[in-house]
C-alpha cells in the first residue's frame, strides 16, 4: 500500500513538471507568434526585443535565431545579424532549411562589411577538433568510447566464463579497452575545449584589441563590426569586464565584453 | 701552327700606338678645361700648385697654357710639370693632360686666379676663376697650434635646426695635420642617432683630403662617410659620438718610434664630439592631409581600370617620388564609398642613396572590390608636402577617381546570392523549442554512474567466477554451500511421507547431513553423539540441547508407544529451526 502511494506521488510530480515544461513551451510559441506579427508590420526593433524576451525565458529555436538575424539586419545592426545567423548554424546544424537560409543571409551580411579580417588557415588538429565538436559532438564521441568499453568488458567476462573463445581474444580485449579509454578521454577533451573557447562576433562599429585588460592598455589591433574572434574563457576569468581573444588573423589581445557577443 | 693569340696582341698594340700618335691631331670634341689650386688658404712664403687639366676624348694639338700674372702669387717656372693619363670607361676612352704650375705666396690678402685661356684646335677654352687667401704667418697662435690635436674626427650636419622629417646630411670628417699619413679607416659599431631615422649614403669616390686652416693651423680635411638622418620628433636631439678606427703613420722629422722598425704605422680609435640638433615642429597645413613628406616630392594617384566587374579587385596606386624623407612617408587616407570592400593596402619603397642625398619612390596600393554594380567616385584629396628650402608647404590635389562596376556575366550561382538587400523571409509558424542551457559533457555528473557500470559488472562477474571456481574445486566449501538446501530437501521429503518412522529417519538424516557438510566431516560412520560433540566444539557457547533431544527421539522412535503425524510435523519444524541455528554458528 505504502509502495503504491509513493508511486502515485512520483508520477504526479513527473506529470506536473512535464506539463509545466509544455506550458512554458506554449508560452514561448505564443510570444514568438506575437513577435512575428510585429516583424510583418515592419516594426523590426520591437520584434527583436520580443524575440530577446523569449530567449531570456530559456528557450531557443532555429526559427527564433533566424528571425532575430533578419530583424537585426533590417535595423542595420549587421554585426548583431551576423551573430544570430551564426548562432542558427551553430546550435541547429541539423535543421537543414534554417541552416541554408542562415548561410545565404550570412553571405549577404558579410558582403556589407566595409572591412574584412584576414583569416589564418586552421591547423589540422584544430580542424579535427571542430569536426568532433560539430558532427559527432562530445557526447557522440563519449558514447562511442563507452560502447568500446562495454565490448571490452563483455569479452573479458566471456573469457572468464569460457563463453567466448578465439585465438587472439586477449589482444582484442586489450585493444578495445585501450581504445575505450582513449576515446572517452578524447570526448572529455573535446568538451573541455568547448567550455574553454567560444566564437564571438564584434557588434560595435570599431573597437580596440588591447595588450592589457585596461582602458589605457597598448593597442594591439583594431576589430571592426562583424569580425569573428575566439574567446578564451579560462584566461578571461580573472578580468570580469574583459575577454581574452584571438582574432582570425592570429593576433591575441583583450577586448571589452560589451563589444562582442559570444555564440 | 700559327699562334693567333700573339697576333691579336700585336695588332692591338699597333692600334693603340696609332691612336696615341694621332690623338692630339684630330678635332676637339667634348673638351673640358679646368683649374684647381691645391690650397686656397695659403700662408705667405708657402708653396702651392695650380693644376690645369685638359680632359677630352679627342682633341687637336695645343700649346702649354700660359699663366697670366696672378696677384699675391709668384710662378716658379722651372718647376712646372706635365703628365698624360688615359682612361677607358663605359666604352669610351678619355685623355687627361695635366700641367702643374708651382707658385709661391708673397702678398697677404684675398685674391683671385683669373680665368686662364687654353687654345685647342683653334678654339679657346677658359678655366674658372679661383679665389684664394694669402695669410700672414704672424697670425698663427703657436701655443694653440701646438696644443691642437694631430688628428681628430668630427660629425658635421649640413643643417642644425631642421624641421621634423627634414633630410639632414651628417658627414663624418677626419682632420689631420701635415706629416700624418692616413692609410685606411673603418667605422666602428655603436653610433646611435636616437630620434632620427638614418640611412648611409653612397660615397661618390674614395675619400680625398683638402687643406683647411683651423685656428691658424693647417689641417688636411677628408670626408669619410655621409649619412642622411631624418629627425622623427621635435626638440633638442643629440647625435652620439661616432667611433672610427684609422690606420695612420706619422712622418714628422724627429719623431721616430724606436720600436716601429721603420714602419711607424699605428691604429687609432677616434670619436666625434656629440652634436646637438634643434628640431622644429612642422607647421599645420591648410585643408590638406599631411603624410609626413618633407622634401621635394611629386605625388600622383591612378586607378587600374575605369570599368570592372562586381567582385573584381581594383588597384588604386599612389606614387610619391622625389628627394627627402622617402622611408618616413605615410599612406594618404582615402574615403571610399561604403559599397566598396577594402583590403589591406600594400606599400613598396625604392630608395636611391647616390648623389649624396636620399631620393626615391614610395608606392602605396589600395585594393578595393565593388560588391554592387554602379558608378563609384573616390573623392579628390589634398596632400601637403613641406619644402624645407622654401620653408612652406607645397600642396598637391589628387583628382577624383571614377569607375564603373558592372555585373560579371561569368559569375557563379554562389556569387549571385550576394544581393543588394537581404532577401530572406522570416520564419513563422510552429517552432521547435529547446532549452538554451548547454549541458556540457564535462559538467554531466550522471555520466560518471554510466562509467562506473561496466566496472561494477566486471566486479560482479569476477566475484561470481571466484565463487564458481571454489564450488567446483573446493569440496568442503561446495558441501557447506549446498548443505542447507540438501537438508531442507530431505526434510521436505520427510514432511510428505506418511510413514512416521521413515519421517524421523529422514529428520535424522537431514540433521546429520547438514552438520557433516558444514563441518566437512565424512558423510557416514559418525554417531549422533559424535555429531553433537562436533557442534559443541564449534559453538561452545550455544545451547543445542534440542539437537540432542531430537537425535535421541529419532533413534528411539521405533520403540515409542504412540506417535502421530502431528508430532512428526512439529519435529520437522524443530529440525528446520535447528538447521537455521546451526547454519549461523557452523
Amino acid at each position: 500500500m505504502r509502495n503504491i502511494s509513493t508511486l502515485i506521488i512520483l508520477l504526479a510530480t513527473v506529470f506536473t513538471l512535464g506539463s509545466h515544461g509544455i506550458l512554458a513551451q506554449e508560452t514561448a510559441q505564443v510570444e514568438f507568434d506575437k513577435a512575428n506579427i510585429l516583424m510583418e508590420k515592419g516594426d523590426y526593433y520591437n520584434a527583436l526585443k520580443a524575440y530577446h524576451l523569449i530567449e531570456a525565458q530559456g528557450f531557443r529555436s532555429s526559427f527564433l535565431y533566424l528571425n532575430m538575424g533578419i530583424s537585426a539586419a533590417q535595423i542595420d545592426s549587421l554585426g548583431l545579424a551576423k551573430y544570430y545567423f551564426l548562432k542558427t548554424i551553430k546550435h541547429f546544424p541539423n535543421d537543414t532549411e534554417a541552416k541554408v537560409e542562415a548561410e545565404r543571409a550570412l553571405l549577404f551580411v558579410n558582403s556589407q562589411f566595409s572591412r574584412q579580417s584576414a583569416t589564418l588557415p586552421k591547423l589540422p588538429w584544430d580542424k579535427a577538433l571542430d569536426w568532433l565538436k560539430e558532427v559527432p559532438t562530445a557526447y557522440g564521441v563519449f558514447w562511442f568510447g563507452y560502447l568500446m568499453g562495454i565490448i571490452a568488458c563483455l569479452l573479458l567476462a566471456g573469457k572468464w566464463f569460457s563463453i567466448i573463445t578465439f585465438k587472439k581474444l586477449n589482444q582484442v580485449t586489450v585493444i578495445f579497452a585501450i581504445s575505450a579509454v582513449l576515446i572517452v578521454t578524447l570526448a572529455y577533451y573535446v568538451s573541455y575545449i568547448e567550455m574553454r573557447f567560444n566564437d564571438a562576433v564584434v557588434i560595435n562599429t570599431e573597437t580596440k584589441v588591447l595588450q592589457q585588460p585596461t582602458e589605457t592598455g597598448t593597442t594591439e589591433s583594431f576589430a571592426f563590426e562583424g569580425y569573428t574572434l575566439t574567446i578564451d574563457y579560462k584566461l578571461s576569468k580573472e578580468n570580469p569586464d574583459w575577454y581574452y581573444v584571438r582574432l582570425s588573423n592570429g593576433q591575441l589581445g583583450w577586448i571589452k565584453k560589451t563589444e562582442v557577443k559570444p555564440l | 701552327m700559327i699562334k693567333i693569340g700573339d697576333k691579336l696582341r700585336f695588332v692591338s698594340f699597333i692600334v693603340f700606338i696609332l691612336w696615341i700618335g694621332l690623338g692630339f691631331n684630330v678635332q676637339a670634341q667634348d673638351v673640358e678645361v679646368k683649374a684647381t689650386l691645391t690650397e686656397t688658404n695659403i700662408f705667405a712664403g708657402e708653396g702651392v700648385t695650380l693644376n690645369i687639366e685638359v680632359i677630352g676624348s679627342q682633341f687637336g694639338t695645343f700649346d702649354r697654357p700660359t699663366l697670366p700674372d696672378i696677384p699675391g702669387l709668384r710662378w716658379l717656372p722651372n718647376r712646372t710639370s706635365q703628365s698624360t693619363n688615359y682612361t677607358y670607361a663605359n666604352n669610351r676612352t678619355s685623355v687627361v693632360i695635366s700641367y702643374g704650375f708651382q707658385l709661391i705666396a708673397e702678398d697677404v690678402g684675398s685674391f683671385k686666379i683669373p680665368p686662364i685661356p687654353v687654345e685647342i684646335g683653334g678654339k679657346t677654352y677658359n678655366t674658372k676663376a679661383i679665389p684664394f687667401k694669402v695669410l700672414d704667418p704672424k697670425t698663427i697662435d703657436t701655443g694653440k697650434a701646438d696644443s691642437s690635436p694631430d688628428i681628430y674626427v668630427r660629425i658635421e650636419p649640413n643643417v642644425t635646426n631642421p624641421v621634423v622629417g627634414q633630410q639632414v646630411i651628417a658627414t663624418v670628417v677626419l682632420y689631420f695635420k701635415a706629416g700624418i699619413e692616413v692609410n685606411s679607416y673603418q667605422a666602428l659599431a655603436g653610433w646611435k642617432a636616437e630620434g632620427f631615422w638614418k640611412e648611409e649614403l653612397e660615397m661618390q669616390r674614395q675619400a680625398r683630403s683638402t687643406s683647411s686652416i683651423i685656428n691658424g693651423v693647417r689641417y688636411q680635411r677628408a670626408e669619410l662617410l655621409n649619412y642622411a638622418i631624418f629627425p622623427t620628433k621635435a626638440g633638442e636631439l643629440t647625435l652620439s659620438p661616432f667611433p672610427i678606427s684609422v690606420r695612420m703613420r706619422q712622418n714628422r722629422s724627429g719623431f721616430r718610434d724606436p720600436f716601429s722598425f721603420g714602419f711607424g704605422q699605428e691604429n687609432k680609435e677616434l670619436n666625434t664630439l656629440p652634436v646637438t640638433i634643434n628640431v622644429q615642429r612642422l607647421p599645420e597645413p591648410k585643408n590638406a592631409d599631411l603624410i609626413g613628406a618633407v622634401g621635394d616630392f611629386k605625388i600622383t594617384r591612378n586607378i587600374s581600370t575605369s570599368k570592372a566587374f562586381v567582385g573584381e579587385s581594383i588597384e588604386i596606386e599612389t606614387v610619391v617620388s622625389g628627394t627627402g624623407n622617402v622611408p618616413l612617408i605615410n599612406k594618404p587616407t582615402y574615403i571610399f564609398p561604403s559599397a566598396l570592400e577594402e583590403y589591406n593596402p600594400q606599400e613598396n619603397t625604392q630608395i636611391n642613396r647616390g648623389n649624396n642625398i636620399i631620393s626615391g619612390t614610395k608606392t602605396f596600393s589600395d585594393i578595393i572590390i565593388a560588391r554592387n554594380e554602379g558608378e563609384f567616385i573616390i573623392p579628390e584629396k589634398n596632400i601637403a608636402v613641406y619644402d624645407p628650402n622654401k620653408k612652406s608647404f607645397k600642396y598637391t590635389t589628387l583628382p577624383a577617381l571614377h569607375f564603373e562596376a558592372i555585373p560579371d556575366p561569368k559569375a557563379t550561382a554562389g556569387s549571385q546570392l550576394v544581393e543588394t538587400r537581404l532577401n530572406i523571409k522570416p520564419k513563422i509558424g510552429l517552432a521547435q523549442w529547446v532549452p538554451t542551457s548547454t549541458n556540457y559533457l564535462l559538467n554531466n555528473s550522471s555520466l560518471f554512474i554510466w562509467l562506473a557500470l561496466p566496472f561494477m559488472f566486471l566486479l560482479g562477474a569476477f566475484g561470481y567466477k571466484q565463487y564458481s571456481d571454489k564450488m567446483a574445486n573446493d569440496t568442503g566449501f561446495s558441501r557447506s554451500q549446498k548443505a542447507r538446501q540438501k537438508s531442507f530437501d530431505t526434510l521436505q521429503e520427510a514432511s510428505s511421507t506418511t510413514d512416521i518412522k521413515l519421517g524421523y529417519h529422514l529428520i535424522q538424516a537431514a540433521l546429520s547431513q547438514f552438520i557433516t557438510d558444514k563441518c566437512n566431516l565424512p558423510e557416514a560412520g559418525l554417531s549422533n553423539l559424535q555429531l553433537v560433540q562436533e557442534v559443541k566444539t564449534k559453538a561452545p557457547n550455544s545451547d543445542f540441547s534440542d539437537l540432542q533431544k531430537l537425535f535421541n527421539k529419532c533413534e528411539t522412535i521405533a520403540y515409542a508407544p504412540d506417535v502421530s503425524q502431528v508430532g512428526l510435523t512439529d519435529d520437522i519444524e524443530i529440525a528446520k529451526e535447528l538447521i537455521k541455528k546451526l547454519g549461523k554458528v557452523l
